[in-house]
């Protein structure tokens, strides 16, 4: 590798740090605002067609949900500007860390590898089984 | 492998100005285009260190296309005019085959699934580009090129005409092209189609520069108005880790191996989503249950009725 590699790798560097740069002062993100419990809900159908939703709850900054389906757990996650869907066993989500108001998922997925949603209690009392 | 005439290189400039352009020009409300900063950064990030992991692998495909080329069939004069119009079908069909391998073989997709990985459609998920494409092989795809007789020169050119093509049609600004244009080649609608994960649009539009070959062999999907993209994975990234995003379909790979060793080649080698006891699914899988055949725009299929 030669000088002028190196020369063209750290003006492409620059060029990326200037172009985010740009990006972020845009600030034309995806409008999509905070999840309520109907948008939630729409969302899960997309990502979880024809599953039964028994119960929902809703991050309270919007950034995420948590419904139970039978024995699974339905997560959703904020990433960037857009939404990440897992499912995980119940108990996986039950026996959650939730510390300070956040609880915080582990998704054994090295794609999504935990979610963290903000909630008023975690485990729901009636549910927790 | 680079040519003394390196198309890629010599675009640089135009993708940096473009990427401005668009952003701009969505600022100030005059183009449909989304940028967020993690996104924007993860994808131009990724384009970057590509070109680094493409040079650890270089020597070895320039070896191999040489030592093929020496053993070629015929030799294809560079400056014959014929040649070129050759030069173009046949490595525009070998990306077609090459693209559809990538999204229909978990080995393959492991290296292009990255490029996917964007919950967005803009100029700068184009640089969103593989690390491990040299170690995945496909480059070999290539190879019957110089055995016919193409130099190596031309064809590590004509890639690089295939590649800068594909940059501009990763934009949500530009909407329909005229008709003729969008039956002939591919458009940013045909890619928008590529880049969706609705079920109606799952493995469809493979094509680099010329859709023909996706009307040919029947994977042509056009994008409907009733149906808006929605980009990205059928199971999106919850993370910019650009480690995570270069290499998460490998890591999967080994994990579901190392569990069921026995189903090892399913796990390699089928289509990405399989699974042995079918508790995944696949895009046909996705499809079947949606009940997402193919579907023609209107316009199309009125004159289909007529």
């Amino acid at each position: 590798m030669d000088e002028a590699f190196f020369v063209q790798l750290a003006l492409s560097g620059a060029a990326v740090a200037v172009l985010v740069g740009i990006a972020a002062w845009a600030k034309i993100a995806k409008p999509a605002g905070p999840l309520d419990e109907h948008k939630a809900r729409g969302m899960l159908e997309f990502e979880f067609p024809g599953r039964r939703i028994d119960a929902v709850w809703v991050a309270s900054d919007g950034a995420g949900a948590l419904a139970k389906s039978g024995g699974l757990a339905l997560v959703i996650c904020q990433a960037g500007d857009g939404f990440a869907a897992r499912q995980i066993p119940w108990a996986q989500a039950v026996a959650a860390s939730f510390r300070n108001g956040k609880l915080c998922i582990d998704l054994a997925d090295i794609a999504a590898p935990r979610a963290t949603l903000s909630l008023p209690s975690w485990p729901p009392k009636d549910l927790a089984a | 492998m680079k040519a003394a005439f390196d198309p890629v290189t010599l675009a640089t400039p135009f993708f940096i100005l473009s990427i401005i352009l668009e952003i701009v020009l969505a600022r100030l409300g005059k183009a449909d285009a989304r940028y967020e900063t993690k996104d924007t950064a993860t994808s131009l990030s990724m384009g970057l260190i590509s070109t680094l992991a493409g040079t650890l692998t270089a020597g070895v495909v320039f070896a191999a296309t040489l030592w093929v080329y020496q053993h070629r069939l015929f030799t294809i004069p560079m400056t014959a005019i014929w040649a070129w119009v050759a030069i173009f079908l046949a490595e525009d069909l070998t990306y077609y085959v090459f693209h559809r391998v990538s999204h229909e073989r978990r080995f393959w997709w492991a290296a292009h699934v990255n490029h996917h990985s964007s919950q967005h459609y803009n100029l700068s998920t184009a640089l969103r580009q593989t690390w491990t494409g040299g170690v995945a092989g496909t480059w070999a795809l290539w190879l019957p090129l110089a055995w016919l007789g193409f130099p190596p020169a031309m064809i590590a050119i004509q890639k690089g005409i295939s590649l800068v093509y594909q940059y501009w049609i990763h934009t949500e600004a530009i909407k329909k092209l005229p008709r003729w244009f969008e039956a002939v080649f591919n458009t940013p609608s045909h890619h928008r189609v590529h880049h969706a994960r609705n079920a109606v649009y799952l493995d469809k539009n493979y094509a680099g520069i010329l859709i023909v070959w996706d009307r040919m062999f029947g994977t042509f999907q056009p994008e409907l108005d009733a149906e808006p993209p929605r980009y990205g994975l059928v199971k999106n990234m919850a993370t910019f880790n650009l480690l995570r995003v270069a290499f998460h379909e490998w890591v999967g790979i080994a994990q579901d191996v190392a569990r069921h060793p026995r189903h090892a080649l399913g796990y390699i080698f089928g289509p990405p989503g399989w699974s042995h006891d079918g508790s995944r699914e696949t895009s046909a899988m996705i499809k079947a249950r949606e009940g997402a055949g193919p579907a023609k725009a209107p316009a199309e299929a009125a004159r289909e009725a007529a």
